[in-house]
């Protein structure tokens, strides 16, 4: 319920405030969005196996961001950022996948 | 989620490990009770024990039966420690717990939900490619990409610019063309009586001939000499004289392209004054044999401005056509 609440207003706010991107966070933004996409379906899959915990979604989805987020400035900093880069999406693609599939299995029981 | 599953799984090897640690609890607690029902094993440890006095050998017995009992509770034989029961009072708490925490952790959750979304509309419309983020590669690429439509785009201008070019050559020539064909209009239509005229020239009276009538041969040769004399534009009375023009004798006096000239007749013409003058003029000329063999009087006026009103109707060629 606050997370579709929450979804929905950031849709709104971001609508209508257009902030400018800081430049140095620029190449971080949509790994973050992943992973903080990865961490909501992650808590999704968790609400329909009943251990939804709201204390373990925040941790895992701070965690998941800082993660992404740090790996990709190693990354940069090392002069493999595009691949780190690609790396944490596949990853991160991969656990979206296969929370989507746990949820498509729970609501349609197959 | 991967966490949620993670914590699941140990969870499971909570239990077994429990299962294995009551057991284990079970087999030491036997031991004990062992211990205590049996005092044989401690007799046969200590022999001589027992055949002191009642009070000693009791405080023996008890300091022995405690020893053996702490023995067997530091067994760790099995390989499980102590479990300090979790989940139970994590229940409790939960089910314990107060409406302001649950109602914080709701808003902390829906705040991160709102960020997220927030984070993917603004990723969504950040329109400008940020350069930051491409790889030498794709940057390289951009480039030679970039390059190669400036060239496709150059190409196309100056294309363009000769059309350009050639369009207005065209429209140059085409205005050329124009002022030509009106230059030769007028040319002509001076030329074929299709226009009036003006400019300097002459004006021949020739009052009634007192001996006989002018015949046409005679004022055709009067024309003639005009021509000779460079007039441009000739008018014989109303009537624009043009290469087509004839003058012919009828019995009401001459007739100039059908129409009837009646004395005195003026004739028009444009041209060198001087030499039209002379051309008419001249000894033993038109002029001469005009006034000696006809009786007629004959003036000759030069004028700046002679003006040519009468036309004559374009022909229309039924048979010449241009030699292509």
């Amino acid at each position: 319920m606050a997370a579709v609440l929450g979804l929905i207003i950031g849709v709104v706010v971001g609508l209508f405030v257009r902030p400018d991107i800081p430049v140095f966070l620029q190449p971080y933004l949509p790994i973050m969005v992943i992973a903080a996409l990865d961490a909501l379906l992650g808590a999704a899959r968790a609400y329909f196996e009943r251990s939804f915990s709201d204390r373990v979604f925040v941790i895992s989805f701070l965690s998941n961001v800082v993660t992404a987020t740090l790996l990709v400035l190693l990354g940069n900093q090392l002069g493999v950022g595009s691949q780190l880069t690609t790396a944490v999406i596949v990853v991160l693609g991969i656990r979206i996948f296969s929370n989507v599939s746990a949820i498509r299995r729970y609501i349609f029981q197959g | 989620m991967g966490d949620e599953q993670m914590e699941r799984d140990p969870a499971e090897d909570e239990r077994g490990i429990r299962g294995i640690h009551d057991d284990a609890a079970r087999d030491g607690g036997s031991a004990v009770n062992d211990v205590e029902g049996e005092p044989e094993p401690l007799t046969a440890e200590h022999p001589r024990v027992s055949g002191q006095d009642d009070g000693q050998s009791d405080l023996l017995k008890r300091i022995l039966s405690q020893h053996s009992r702490d023995k067997a509770n530091d067994r760790t034989k099995t390989g499980a420690f102590p479990v300090v029961r979790k989940r139970k009072p994590k229940a409790l708490s939960s089910n314990a717990r107060s409406l302001k925490a649950r109602f914080g952790t709701g808003v902390l959750i829906a705040v991160l939900c709102a960020l997220l979304a927030y984070a993917y509309v603004i990723q969504i419309n950040n329109k400008d490619t940020a350069y930051e983020t491409l790889t030498e590669t794709e940057l390289t690429r951009l480039i030679s990409e970039t390059s190669t439509q400036v060239e496709r785009l150059e190409q196309r201008r100056s294309e363009l610019t000769n059309q350009l070019k050639s369009l207005e050559e065209a429209a140059d020539k085409e205005a050329q063309a124009q002022r030509i064909a009106q230059e030769n209009e007028e040319t002509s239509g001076i030329l074929s009586g299709r226009l009036p005229a003006q400019g300097k020239g002459v004006v021949i009276r020739i009052s009634r001939p007192q001996k006989a009538p002018i015949d046409a041969a005679t004022m055709f040769n009067l024309i003639e000499e005009l021509r000779n004399g460079g007039a441009e534009v000739i008018q014989i009375d109303n009537v624009r004289v043009v290469t087509s023009t004839y003058v012919s004798e009828t019995n009401s006096g001459l007739v100039c392209d059908g129409q009837t000239l009646t004395t005195p007749y003026v004739i028009k013409a444009i041209g060198d004054p001087a030499n039209l003058a002379n051309a008419v003029n001249i000894a033993g000329g038109v002029g001469s044999r005009l006034t000696v063999k006809y009786g007629a009087n004959v003036t000759v006026e030069t004028s700046d401005d002679v003006r040519i009103t009468a036309t004559q109707p374009v022909m229309k060629y039924k048979y010449a056509t241009i030699v292509e």
